[in-house]
């Protein structure tokens, strides 16, 4: 037996993400695995339920992702019933759901990412945290961070109910029409994100693009890798969290397909790997050739970078000026760093922000026709919507009565599985050398990860524990050596 | 999301999600607390992540929470105690690991009004992933002995008059 190296969070939830690093005799990386768990038992949970309580049933699936689960519900319900909702209605979710993207944009930019770039990746793990980015970006900041999200989060219960469990969307429409004072307040809103939007981005121009280092590490090799990049994009091919086609490009930048939601299990299948629970995505049309780069390889992403790669560009202007810098500065379309990601949520960021504000100021999403009700006889429907960590895809079977009998969900950790992984072998076969394994070079292969922010399955977290990570040192024996906490 | 009192100023916060087996237990015991405390209490329930938690707790004098919690190291339906100074502060790798040591950090560097005393009761679980699996017996059984450990929590952080 060789050295195994494990990153294994110790959380609440049993069974948790967990990296695996094999070491060969020379103390050099054979194969790093990194493993997802899933959620057990949902179809067999769904199956017998009406669908129409899947989008408050979904929602609770995830305390991260609510909003984004509430609405790929609502579009398979929409399909499923084979109604078109009003434009107000679209307009009103698309509202709502571009308040969400800004509150979670947010949130792991300065409190994820942030740990990694605004202090730096080779910053003492004491600094290496929320509080030392507080200590660089100061405390008026931090505070700005957690009011824009109070205020976001103020919105959506405005208009959906509970931040949390959200009951806005039905079939055919939304359970509530805008008031004047509703606009306003969205308005307001959305100046004060766009405002944020435009601080962030500079901040990540002044810390990390000025800093030659941080750029070396964002445009390194170990964090790089050739894949086919999808996400949702409107008519004219431009990112769309809300609505459109799947769009698919390649590792050159050009389109393999575009698709509607209801065509995905033509364009996606799913492998399955002795090691992991999770079903490893890829596309059909490509094929799976193992947890390898390039063009023959069916291994594709999803989640920011993937969006900006897969769209032709930003629907709105100040966004628009951000993708191009971000595309010249980082060496034309597409862009393969994986820590890109992190400045790509920026421009994501901003795009929501701009959207909110264009939605707020579109005096149709006042029209009080917010519903179309549903007369035809159920069969079966999908709906897919951008999650702020990539495509998300809710499909339901029903009987005539409308009870469901099959049910599926990719989420956004799915479609990023074989990257992530591949990731993650990429970066600890390049930093860790000759048994050489410290505190530093687990928090660069640790980013390797982070940048996709991944989904552990999920649930409540007040007790992560006191150490979000235990390495385990194994001999070749399979003795324990050594156990590093952190 | 039972409330009482014009002026809450000691929270009851229960976290979980009812659709995750054992995850639910302290949702189901904030369901018994509710009518049962005193004026100046306030009982929520969250479904949320770290950060969130924050708002959460801001501007209340003091907190219980509720949870449950998988340590391996005590039998199924024993009710820990932690207060804060007993969780270290932690380096979180993602919002979905984000705890309460973190939210105290933050609220403490960025001088947020964050509850002076927080008290963690938390049900040991077996099963915190089945979708749609009803709680375990023992977890199960473990409910009125998490309420009754709450109500004694509560008499003491009420009985201390506030500033």
């Amino acid at each position: 037996m060789k050295g195994t190296v494990v990153i294994d969070p110790i959380t609440r939830l049993e069974g948790h993400g967990k990296v695996a690093i094999f070491l060969d005799e020379r103390g050099n990386v054979e194969r790093a695995y990194f493993q997802v768990p899933e959620l057990r038992g949902f179809e067999t949970f769904a199956v017998g339920r009406p669908a129409e309580d899947m989008p408050q049933i979904t929602s609770r699936i995830c305390g991260v992702c609510p909003t984004a689960h509430h609405m790929a519900s609502t579009k398979a319900l929409d399909a499923l019933y084979q109604v078109d909702p009003p434009s107000a209605a679209k307009k009103i979710r698309e509202l709502v759901y571009s308040t969400f993207f800004v509150e979670d944009h947010a949130l792991h930019f300065y409190f994820l990412g942030g740990p990694d770039f605004v202090v730096g990746p080779q910053a003492s793990k004491a600094e290496r945290n929320i509080l030392g980015v507080l200590g660089k970006v100061g405390l008026e900041v931090g505070k700005e961070v957690i009011g824009l999200r109070r205020q976001m989060r103020e919105l959506i219960t405005r208009v959906a109910g509970k931040v949390i469990h959200p009951v806005l969307g039905l079939p055919g429409g939304v359970a509530k029409k805008l008031t004047q004072e509703d606009v306003a307040a969205f308005q307001e809103g959305a100046r004060h994100a766009v405002e944020f939007a435009k601080f962030s981005l500079k901040l990540f121009a002044d810390v990390v693009l000025a800093n030659r280092a941080y750029v070396d590490w964002v445009t390194s090799e170990a964090y790089a890798h050739r894949t086919y990049y999808m996400g949702l994009v409107d008519e004219k091919g431009r990112v769309n969290f809300y609505d459109g086609q799947l769009r698919v490009v390649d590792p050159e930048g050009n389109e393999l397909c575009r698709f509607a939601a209801s065509e995905y299990l033509t364009h996606i299948g799913e492998h399955v790997e002795p090691w992991s629970y999770i079903k490893f995505c890829y596309l059909r049309d490509v094929g799976w050739k193992g947890f390898v780069d390039g063009k023959d390889s069916g291994v594709y992403a999803v989640a920011p970078l993937a969006r900006l790669n897969a769209a032709t560009g930003m629907a709105t202007p100040a966004a628009q000026e951000e993708y191009e810098r971000f595309y010249t500065t980082l060496g034309g379309k597409p862009v393969h760093y994986t820590l890109a990601n992190h400045w790509a949520r920026l421009i994501e960021l901003l795009y929501a922000a701009e959207r909110m504000a264009e939605l707020a100021a579109d005096p149709e999403i006042l029209d009080p026709k917010v519903r179309v009700l549903p007369t035809a006889v159920p069969q079966e429907g999908v709906g897919v919507v951008e999650a702020p960590r990539g495509t998300l895809i809710h499909h339901y079977r029903t009987d005539a009565r409308g009870m469901i009998t099959a049910a599926n969900l990719i989420v956004a950790t799915q479609n990023n599985a074989a990257r992530i992984a591949m990731s993650v072998d990429k970066a600890a076969k390049a930093l860790i050398k000759n048994g050489q394994v410290d505190d530093g070079l687990l928090n660069m292969v640790e980013m390797a990860f982070r940048a996709y922010d991944p989904c552990h399955g999920c649930a409540t977290h007040a007790l992560p524990g006191t150490m979000p990570l235990v390495v385990r040192l194994y001999g070749p024996q399979g003795e324990v050596l050594g156990e590093l906490r952190r | 999301m039972a409330s009482s009192g014009a002026n809450p100023k000691v929270l009851v916060l229960a976290l979980g999600n009812e659709l995750l087996a054992d995850d639910g237990v302290a949702l189901l015991a904030a369901r018994e607390l509710a009518g049962r405390v005193a004026e100046g209490v306030e009982v929520r329930e969250s479904a949320q992540h770290g950060m969130a938690l924050l708002e959460e707790l801001l501007g209340f004098r003091a907190a219980v929470i509720l949870d449950a919690v998988c340590t391996g190291r005590k039998p199924a339906g024993r009710v820990h105690r932690f207060t804060l100074q007993e969780l270290a502060p932690a380096l979180a790798p993602s919002p979905h690991w984000a705890g309460l040591p973190e939210v105290v950090a933050y609220a403490r560097a960025a001088q947020l009004p964050f509850p002076e005393e927080v008290v963690i009761l938390a049900v040991e679980a077996v099963d915190l992933g089945t979708v749609g699996g009803a709680p375990t017996p023992a977890v199960r059984a473990a409910i009125p002995k998490l309420v009754r450990a709450t109500l004694v929590e509560l008499s003491r952080l009420t009985a201390r008059r506030g500033p």
